[in-house]
């Protein structure tokens, strides 16, 4: 089977269950509209602040939310006893984590689309002419989020204390993203309306590096 | 010297971390050897 | 082993002697820099032991490389000493950063580019030793450590545009900069002179944790042979 084929029968399974269950999604929803809510009772922020605060808020918010979604990405094959079937399953070990990527990061986009217009409301930022713009910066952070994501998901699945492991191994790595997203996102609610090439650019090589790296490792990381 | 002091911390800090982190190597390299020379005399090796 | 014990010891002594001497010519044979003034005699040792730290880090992705190439425990032994050293390493350098910026710029801690890429990757090693602590499946850690000690190298390039373009108050980089950022030739000598002995230390470290984590490894195997010698004797069935 080639590669897209079988990549995007994982993502389908993937799909179905989450669209069975939503264990996923409600989780992750709930989270972002609770720190959304906390964050405006800690800092009680003014217009102006708002404005300064909210790329950085919107990024911590929606990384916390994936680190604890991605928890279960590996978890969950361990639990049902599944991941040895999809190990043994005659197909590339870069499409299992491929499939399992894109659909982490459905997960978050879909998060993303419905809560930048939320966060907008709640911290009183017109984000109506950028929306395109922001939504591709989000969605640029995202992906590298999901690739690093899905494979030290599968790294921590069997450690001990997986549940911390997991956010100790990830969100350091994801320091560039983090400030490349908040740089870019500043940007464009700043009055510009302009985003910097020089991040956009940052937040793509990462996705490209790392998605290099996972189709070269990949075989290391899945096999039995 | 001005920040005599600044200079002295800086550097005698550096050589108490690589101190400390030596010893604690040395110290689990003998526990180590120990429990090496353990497990030899009683599994009877002779290597 | 291709040194005598002696030897080994002797090295030891020869690198605190170098290092004492370097102590020695930081303070008194350097001369004095003009604008930051003698606060600047931190430099010989802290980025000294920035650039090995990084060398150490370097060598930890080239081991993880050559362990998923070779499967070599032995490559996996190198793969956490060079990370374990380099992180001795850049804690020097976390912490001696601070303390000539404190006199220089006025505060203990300024987000500036090279520290900030010192602290993320200091936490990015942390994270790689925490991963091979908590791993369970005894077999499978040193290729999952591998692999992320090979993302957490590939990340530290990425970090440092971003921090770099983020915000830079640093002293650029003296040595290899514009016709004018030259260093004094004394001043020169004594970096080299520092740089060598820290080098040297280094092998040295890296040596006493390369053998304790082959001595664990053994301690293990043989750990093992014996309860499977117990079990046989009281007569269980073994399997495996």
């Amino acid at each position: 089977m080639s590669l897209v084929r079988s990549a995007s029968t994982v993502l389908a399974k993937e799909l179905r269950i989450e669209l069975r269950t939503h264990d996923l999604t409600n989780t992750i929803f709930f989270f972002v509209l609770m720190i959304a809510g906390l964050f405006s009772f800690a800092f009680s922020p003014t217009a102006a602040e708002s404005r300064r605060i909210l790329p950085g808020l919107v990024w911590m918010a929606f990384f916390f939310a994936g680190t604890l979604m991605l928890q279960l990405c590996f978890v969950r094959e361990q639990t049902n006893d599944t991941l040895a079937a999809l190990r043994l399953a005659p197909i590339d070990p870069f499409a299992i984590l491929l499939g399992k990527i894109l659909a982490n990061f459905a997960f978050l986009a879909a998060t993303e689309i419905i809560f930048v217009p939320i966060f907008s409301v709640f911290y009183n930022v017109s984000v109506g002419e950028v929306i395109g713009r922001l939504l591709l910066v989000l969605f640029l952070g995202t992906f590298g989020l999901a690739v690093v994501g899905t494979v030290f998901s599968a790294m921590a699945a069997q450690a001990r204390m997986r549940e911390l492991l997991l956010p100790l191994l990830l969100l350091p790595v994801l320091a560039p993203v983090l400030i490349a997203g908040v740089e870019a996102t500043g940007e464009l609610l700043a009055a510009g309306h302009s985003v910097g090439q020089m991040w956009v650019s940052m937040l793509a090589g990462f996705d490209v590096i790392f998605t290099t790296a996972t189709w070269l490792l990949s075989g290391y990381l899945v096999e039995e | 010297m001005r920040n005599f002091w600044s200079i002295l911390s800086a550097y005698l800090a550096a050589w108490a971390i690589f101190f400390v982190y030596s010893a604690t190597v040395g110290r689990r390299l003998t526990r180590l050897e120990e429990e090496l020379r353990r497990l030899k005399s009683r599994t009877g090796r002779d290597e | 082993m291709m040194l005598g014990k002696a030897a080994w010891n002797l090295a030891w002594w020869a690198v605190a002697i170098g290092l004492g001497f370097a102590g020695y010519a930081i303070f008194f044979i350097a001369p004095r820099e003009l604008t930051m003034g003698s606060i600047q005699r931190i430099f010989y040792f802290h980025a000294a032991t920035g650039i090995s730290a990084y060398l150490c880090f370097f060598l930890s992705f080239l081991a993880s490389i050559g362990y998923l190439a070779s499967r070599q425990p032995r490559w996996d032994w190198m793969a956490v000493s060079t990370a374990e050293v380099g992180l001795a390493f850049d804690t020097v350098v976390l912490i001696t950063g601070p303390i000539w910026a404190k006199p220089v710029w006025g505060t203990w801690w300024v987000w500036d580019a090279r520290l900030t890429l010192a602290f993320i990757v200091e936490l990015l090693y942390i994270a790689y030793l925490l991963l091979r602590r908590l791993s369970t499946e005894m077999d499978r850690r040193g290729m999952i450590s591998a692999v992320f000690g090979i993302f957490a190298f590939l990340d530290v390039p990425l970090a440092y545009f971003s921090v770099r373009w983020w915000r830079t108050e640093h002293p650029g980089p003296v040595i290899a900069g514009g016709p004018n950022s030259g260093l004094d030739p004394r001043m020169w000598h004594v970096f080299a002179f520092t740089w060598l002995a820290l080098l040297a230390l280094m092998i040295l470290m890296i040596r006493d944790r390369y053998r304790l984590e082959a001595m664990r490894q053994t301690v293990s195997e043989w750990k093992a042979e014996e309860e499977l010698g117990v079990e046989m004797a009281e007569g269980k069935e073994v399997t495996q």
